[in-house]
């Protein structure tokens, strides 16, 4: 299912000479009762015959409303007929679009420990009316005005309560054994998601989860015994001929399950002590300095103009505040998974400001992933934004990661077509940290090797100096291709 | 008939989930009765109530 809205690549925003093609989102192969496409770069989604009782049993019985209405499912508009990109269809909608997808590796803890309770809500809602959902992808989940929300229509389908629930085993996958291990074991292992695309593998979640992990009930359960029972049953190897077996189980033992899974995550927790969250407090500006810098990057996203902006290295989001607050809608991205679940919980929940902050190493940042590559794209796939911050961030890459400017340059030219980016010289105390234990071979890491290597791809807009610092700020715009 | 979903439920998760369901409702049951009873000593009534709405809906709904 796992079929993202994505918003329009800038390719397909360009007027194209066969606008009517409808283009398949590659991610919606595996779905036999939908898929997604665009008709001139709109979204729509499809519904196919076999899905035709399930989507009526939704809309009529009115769970479909009473999900849009409380934002737990996203909500669409009906499309005729003639849009639909293929023959089968029984209906079309033209879902509301996001301005990012981003995937369950780029969360935080308390991102996916969100996006885990919204599916149990769905499921218990469904339950209650009579359906279920029909999987349980943390793909289908993305984030909305700092809330999680449900983006696939076309989940939920007609049950009785007495059957096992198809998705348990997924949940426990893609959304238990990830956050126990991040709960458990070490934070970072929600990276693990980038290499399991279908979840973390039960037995291994079993295998790297502390002994203690085996007292939770609930673990114990879900991911240690369900581990074993997975083994088992692999070894009985069933003959192709026989019977798919049928299992029943009581309302209130479904209703249970459903409880103690609930419990379970309810029950992990994991709390931000890191490096990065006390660096503003650690940073080398003075007052002054800080004051001058918060004035000049204001004037500067005023002049920036759009409005989409990415702060990348945006550690807990003191400029994507202020970003937001210039009314742009920004992603905040830094590597550090402690400084992106403090700036969750600051901008997460109603009326927060229109702030995703998001998990990426800029220096190895989310690849293409999945079936030919095309399931996952890759952070540069995903579109671009209006604008890009890379405030205190390019001396990590060209000292802390070895990157020359000009190859720096070239990359954030090719994310976005305006930059406010910080220079910090090499006397700056932070980049004398980073030199303090290596040989210094950067001869060219100074502020005239980052005009010359950044007046390649960009016109330098605005130059201004930072007061009470050695540092530097920049407003770039990127050459079109022509000049 | 047996039910077919579209991902693999896996065989033994199934079966675990059906085990799981029957040992879990016990405890699941006890709790409801004693939450709903603590709410009707509190003189509120509102989970008890919210339940039997909820079930009334279900019914409704077939």
């Amino acid at each position: 299912m796992t079929t993202p809205p994505r918003s329009a690549p800038r390719s397909a925003r360009r007027p194209i000479a066969r606008a009517e093609e409808p283009v398949v989102d590659p991610a919606s192969f595996r779905d036999p009762f939908g898929f997604v496409f665009r008709r001139n770069g709109i979204l729509y989604r499809q519904v196919q015959a076999p899905a035709a009782a399930d989507w009526e049993a939704f809309r009529s019985g009115g769970l479909l409303e009473r999900l849009v209405a409380d934002r737990l499912l996203i909500d669409h508009e009906d499309a005729a007929l003639d849009f639909a990109a293929a023959p089968g269809a029984v209906a079309v909608i033209r879902p509301r679009t996001l301005d990012f997808v981003s995937y369950p590796y780029e969360w935080s803890f308390s991102q996916l420990k969100e996006a885990a309770l919204l599916t149990l809500e769905l499921q218990s809602r469904a339950l209650a009316a009579g359906m279920r959902l029909r999987d349980a992808s943390a793909y289908n989940v993305q984030f909305d005005a700092g809330r999680p929300i449900l983006i696939d229509t076309l989940s939920f389908e007609v049950a009785a309560a007495t059957e096992p629930w198809p998705a348990y085993r997924q949940f426990c996958e893609h959304f238990l054994a990830p956050l126990a291990l991040m709960s458990k074991r070490d934070v970072r292992c929600g990276l693990m998601l980038r290499d399991f695309i279908d979840g973390i593998p039960l037995d291994l979640a079993s295998r790297l989860l502390p002994t203690s992990s085996r007292l939770n009930l609930g673990l114990a359960s879900h991911i240690h015994l369900h581990a074993g029972a997975q083994r088992r049953a692999a070894g009985e190897a069933p003959s192709p001929d026989a019977p798919k077996r049928e299992r029943r189980m009581s309302e209130t033992g479904q209703l249970a399950l459903l409880d103690s899974l609930k419990r379970t995550v309810s029950g992990l927790h994991w709390k931000p002590i890191g490096h990065w969250t006390e660096y503003a407090s650690t940073t080398s500006y003075s007052d002054a300095g800080t004051d001058s810098k918060g004035q000049i990057v204001r004037e500067m996203l005023a002049a920036g103009g759009g409005s989409t902006a990415w702060d990348v290295g945006a550690n807990t989001g003191v400029y994507s505040a202020m970003a937001a607050e210039a009314g742009y809608r920004v992603i905040a991205w830094d590597m550090d998974a402690g400084s992106v679940e403090a700036h969750w919980r600051v901008v997460r929940g109603e009326g927060g400001p229109a702030i995703l902050p998001l998990i990426c190493d800029f220096a190895n940042p989310s690849p293409a992933i999945g079936w030919a590559l095309e399931e996952r794209r890759s952070f540069l796939e995903r579109g671009e934004p209006d604008l890009m911050l890379a405030l205190a961030l390019v001396h990590h890459l060209a000292i802390g990661n070895n990157v020359p400017l000009p190859g720096i340059a070239r990359l954030f030219a090719r994310m976005a077509p305006r930059a406010i980016v910080e220079f910090v010289p090499k006397e700056d105390p932070m980049t004398r940290r980073l030199l303090a234990a290596r040989r210094d071979i950067f001869e060219d890491y100074g502020i005239d090797g980052f005009r010359a290597a950044f007046e390649g791809p960009f016109r330098i807009v605005r130059e201004a100096a930072i007061a009470d610092s050695p540092r530097t700020l920049f407003l770039l715009e990127r050459r079109s291709a022509d000049s | 008939m047996p039910f077919l979903a579209y991902i693999d439920p896996g065989s033994g998760s199934m079966l675990l989930q059906v085990i799981l369901a029957g040992l879990l409702a016990v405890p699941f049951l006890f709790r409801r009765v004693i939450s709903d009873a603590w709410h009707r000593l509190r003189g509120g009534d509102d989970a008890a109530a919210k339940r039997a709405e909820i079930r009334e809906e279900t019914d409704r709904q077939g």
